[in-house]
């Protein structure tokens, strides 16, 4: 029983920065229609980033943490500006558009294993005294991070319930044609999405590279599939569904490594299969299904 | 020449040939029929595995080595139940991956199952020897044919190069066949395929478990070759590297697929390892897989056809040839009863389809309905878009459906056509209640349907987009390819002809071989209408067929539209355009805010206030 409370702490860790991770990709493919599979890299670009303003430049974690969030905005931007969307106005056609994003993929992590070779690294990070909340163990650094989910969710929901840009990149995730015709600067609408869901990229790719201690080059196109699990779990493109998804995903895959560790990312891709079997769009599907109707 | 140097060129022949299998396996798959594979590798791995353990004897116990079966085959059944376990394997895997609609999503499982699998062969120690692999696996005649090392791999040279050719005459004959076609149409609209009464989903899982199982077998012979195989020999990355060759070769060209293999898996990858003083350290293995990102996004935006690009079929002078002969047969037999046809009259249309198995029809419902739609709704996250409406469409009438943006139209449509499943209510043809019905299904009772965003086959000429909607072709199923072109040609011909009097009825004999792509708006709504003809069907849905049509191209599809119903044929039919409606319809369905507003025909539904003000407002 103490085990299994141990192991819901670090699923809510895990949680968050899953929800962080899906969040933004669902952002991406809700606005942009692109089920963008570079994403994973772009988060090992900004832990590495991190790394660099923390264990080289001496900056403190949380400074690195958001300079990590700042490179995972920009280069979500300059993707999608120098690649994606010139790729997209010349309409090319959906799977294609997959290979163009595996194509990106391939190549951030590979370039950036001719820089930092296939080593492990790690942020020089001091060792905390934990916290106990209700059985379940977590540093200091920990909270930090759930509470920065917390944060960021809450701020999206603020951003889609109160602001125009929040409305309009809903109204551009339902339906980007009519958008248009109703006046809404769709294009503005897509750059402040690549920027937002960069933003959370970049975040989870730091806060995982801190959770996992050590990462590598490969580090974020492996958690990548996670990520995308929990996004399907809570139907592609709706950002409510994603934090429900990262949160059974987190949760259950963290209490599968009490049996057995190498359950863990079993146990996320088995809650994949199963929801596509059940339903094949995902579990919340009604929202997308209109999405795809409309742009056929 | 030099044992090294015989050694070196045996060795390239040997993997250009299973290379260029395992091409022909992809291109089948992604450059046909459009199925984005990324498991790829798992299957050819899977075939190198199943090879290994048939050919090898017992796992002694008590050594290191453990592994399943050990039934130690002659040859070529090892390679004969590779094949087999690729195809299985690809029936498991492709039975839930290629569930959802989006491609996107089916290659996100495919690239899921490849990692899982990755993993399981690495932590299962007991099924392939986990991370250490399968070793010392015996050449296939190598004790029996006692040869030098060097003569054995010209033997295994010779050996691939008939295998190869084998795969060869196997794919060229489904490429080649009217099945062949149907597939390159899904590549290009799944939609527009499923709406002309083909399941995507089942033709795209025979593919699947095809290409599984020709991956499988080269997977066979090159472990046959190199005598060991283990996970560090496929990581899911290979995928993709199989994945540039196709792109780059050509896709949808089997020798593409060929020159592709030949360029990237042997030249760009194969010849650095032969330089003087080269080594991969991992920096250059790393800048070699970044190329193979950067070739993907060059060739994608460069060339996205390949450096042999896909064979344009052109067929205008054979359908020319065979649509005059049919016409002076047709001239003597007339001459004869003294009446002309009119390739358009209910003659061309009338229902050729047999009823889908377990279809009863209502020997009670009324002759004269050819739809009943009674209290349909359809909701949309809490809108409802369509809200339990009720209409009939009467048999071998045209009946118009219009009413101001957002009533619900086209919802409806997509509703009778299956495109949508409707939230309650009965969607009757012909008496058959077939409100929930995959489209497909519904298309095979003859309701085919046109889309209101144009769904031309892009990459096929307008003559195929034509051919490939008729139905009940020889040759157009996976056991009619394999027989050959002779066992179809007959039918084609016949199609050919038939199409061609069609593109001269719509004028459009001098685009008979452009893509149908390359065509203006207009031309593509043509070529859709035309197509939907070319299905037979008994009810046909046309879905706002003027929209981004210019004014004279409008009036001729008005025409047409008016002989097809002058010669009986029963329409349903969106458009925002009054005029054409009133000149095409007998009677009119007017709906608003998802609700049925009023019917009739145009004349009383113009001093219908309701009518009147629902325009004047939406």
């Amino acid at each position: 029983m103490h085990q299994i409370i141990l192991s819901i702490g670090f699923g809510i860790v895990t949680a968050s920065i899953l929800s962080m991770g899906a969040v933004g990709f669902t952002l991406q493919f809700g606005v942009t229609n692109l089920f963008n599979l570079a994403f994973g890299d772009v988060m090992t670009i900004a832990a590495f980033v991190a790394y660099v303003v923390h264990n080289d430049a001496g900056a403190s974690i949380w400074l690195a943490l958001a300079a990590g969030g700042a490179a995972g905005m920009l280069s979500s931007v300059l993707i999608a500006r120098l690649i994606y969307l010139p790729f997209m106005q010349r309409g090319t056609s959906q799977f294609a558009m997959v290979m163009v994003t595996v194509a990106v993929s391939i190549v951030f992590n590979n370039v950036l294993q001719i820089f930092s070779g296939t080593g492990f690294y790690g942020y020089a990070l001091l060792p905390q005294a934990s916290v106990h909340i209700l059985g379940m163990v977590f540093t200091p650094r920990e909270l930090v991070i759930i509470a920065l989910a917390v944060v960021c969710m809450a701020g999206l929901h603020l951003l889609f319930k109160y602001t125009r840009i929040g409305k309009a990149m809903r109204a551009t995730s339902d339906d980007a044609s009519l958008a248009r015709t109703c006046g809404i600067p769709t294009n503005r609408v897509t750059n402040f999405a690549w920027l937002a869901s960069g933003l959370l990229c970049g975040l989870a790719g730091v806060a995982l590279a801190m959770d996992l201690g050590t990462f590598s080059a490969t580090t974020g196109g492996s958690f990548l599939l996670v990520i995308v699990a929990a996004a399907v779990f809570g139907s592609v493109g709706e950002p409510y569904g994603a934090m429900v998804g990262a949160l059974v995903i987190g949760v259950a895959s963290e209490l599968a490594a009490v049996i057995s560790p190498d359950l863990k990312d079993v146990v996320a891709f088995g809650l994949l299969v199963v929801v596509l079997l059940v339903r094949p769009e995902g579990l919340r599907s009604g929202r997308v299904q209109i999405r795809g109707e409309v742009t056929r | 020449m030099s044992i090294a140097l015989q050694s070196y060129i045996t060795t390239l022949l040997v993997y250009l040939g299973v290379n260029t299998i395992a091409c022909w396996a992809l291109n089948l798959q992604f450059g046909v029929g459009g199925v984005m594979n990324f498991a790829f590798i798992l299957f050819q791995s899977i075939g190198a595995y199943i090879t290994a353990v048939l050919t090898l004897p017992q796992a002694q116990s008590g050594t290191y080595e453990t592994y399943i079966l050990g039934l130690h085959l002659p040859w070529p059944l090892p390679l004969v139940g590779a094949t087999v376990a690729g195809g299985l394997l690809a029936l498991l895997v492709g039975a839930f991956a290629l569930r959802p609609a989006r491609r996107d999503f089916q290659a996100t499982v495919m690239l899921v199952v490849s990692i899982i699998a990755e993993t399981l062969v690495v932590t299962q120690q007991g099924w392939f020897n986990g991370a250490s692999g399968l070793y010392s696996i015996p050449q296939p005649f190598a004790s029996a044919l006692n040869l030098s090392p060097t003569a054995y791999s010209w033997f295994f040279a010779g050996l691939v190069l008939v295998v190869s050719l084998l795969v060869y005459l196997f794919v060229d004959r489904i490429t080649g066949s009217p099945w062949g076609r149907r597939l390159r149409a899904m590549r290009d609209n799944p939609e527009a395929v499923e709406s002309l009464g083909t399941k995507v989903s089942v033709e795209s899982l025979k593919l699947y478990v095809i290409g599984g199982a020709i991956a499988a077998l080269s997977g066979g012979l090159l472990v046959e070759f190199i005598g060991a195989w283990s996970p560090a020999a496929w990581t899911t990355g290979e995928t993709f590297i199989y994945f540039v060759a196709v792109i780059v070769g050509g896709l949808a060209n089997n020798f593409g697929a060929f020159f592709g293999a030949f360029l990237v898996l042997g030249v760009f990858l194969e010849v650095p390892q032969y330089l003087p003083n080269f080594s991969y350290t991992n920096t250059e293995s790393a800048i070699q897989s970044a190329l193979i990102g950067v070739l993907i996004l060059v060739f994608l935006w460069w060339r996205p056809k390949g450096i042999v690009p896909e064979r344009r079929r052109r067929l205008s002078k054979l359908a020319m040839s065979t649509a005059s002969a049919a016409a002076a047969r047709e001239a003597g037999t007339s001459a004869a009863a003294g009446s002309a046809r009119d390739p358009l009259s209910a003659e061309l249309v009338r229902n050729h389809r047999r009823v889908p198995r377990g279809v009863v029809r209502d020997a009670a419902a009324d002759p004269d309905l050819a739809i009943a739609v009674r209290d349909v709704a359809r909701e949309f996250g809490g809108v409802q878009a369509v809200d339990g409406v009720t209409f009939d469409v009467p048999r071998g009438q045209a009946t118009g459906l219009i009413g101001p943006n957002g009533a619900g139209k086209s919802t409806a449509l997509k509703l009778i056509a299956g495109a949508l499943k409707p939230t309650r209510g009965q969607i009757l043809v012909d008496g058959v209640d077939v409100a929930g019905w995959p489209a497909s299904r519904i298309a095979q009772l003859g309701v085919i349907r046109t889309f209101q965003h144009t769904s031309e086959f892009a990459q096929l000429t307008v003559l195929e987009n034509l051919v490939v909607a008729a139905p009940g072709q020889p040759g157009d199923s996976l056991g009619g390819a394999l027989l050959g072109r002779r066992h179809s040609r007959a039918r084609q011909h016949e199609l050919l002809a038939e199409a061609w009097e069609l593109l001269e009825q719509f004028d459009l004999t001098k685009h008979a071989d452009t893509y149908a792509g390359e065509l203006s708006g207009g031309q593509r709504r043509l070529v859709e209408i035309m197509r939907a003809l070319m299905a037979k069907p008994s009810i046909l849905l046309l879905d706002e067929p003027m929209a981004g049509v210019n004014p004279t191209l409008r009036l001729t599809i008005e025409e047409h539209l008016q002989r097809l119903r002058d010669g009986g044929l029963t329409m349903l039919m969106v458009e925002h355009e009054l005029g054409a409606i009133e000149r095409v319809c007998d009677s009119v369905v007017v709906m608003a805010q998802g609700r049925l507003l009023a019917t009739g025909s145009m004349e009383e539904l113009r001093s219908n206030e309701e009518v009147v003000s629902a325009y004047l407002v939406g």
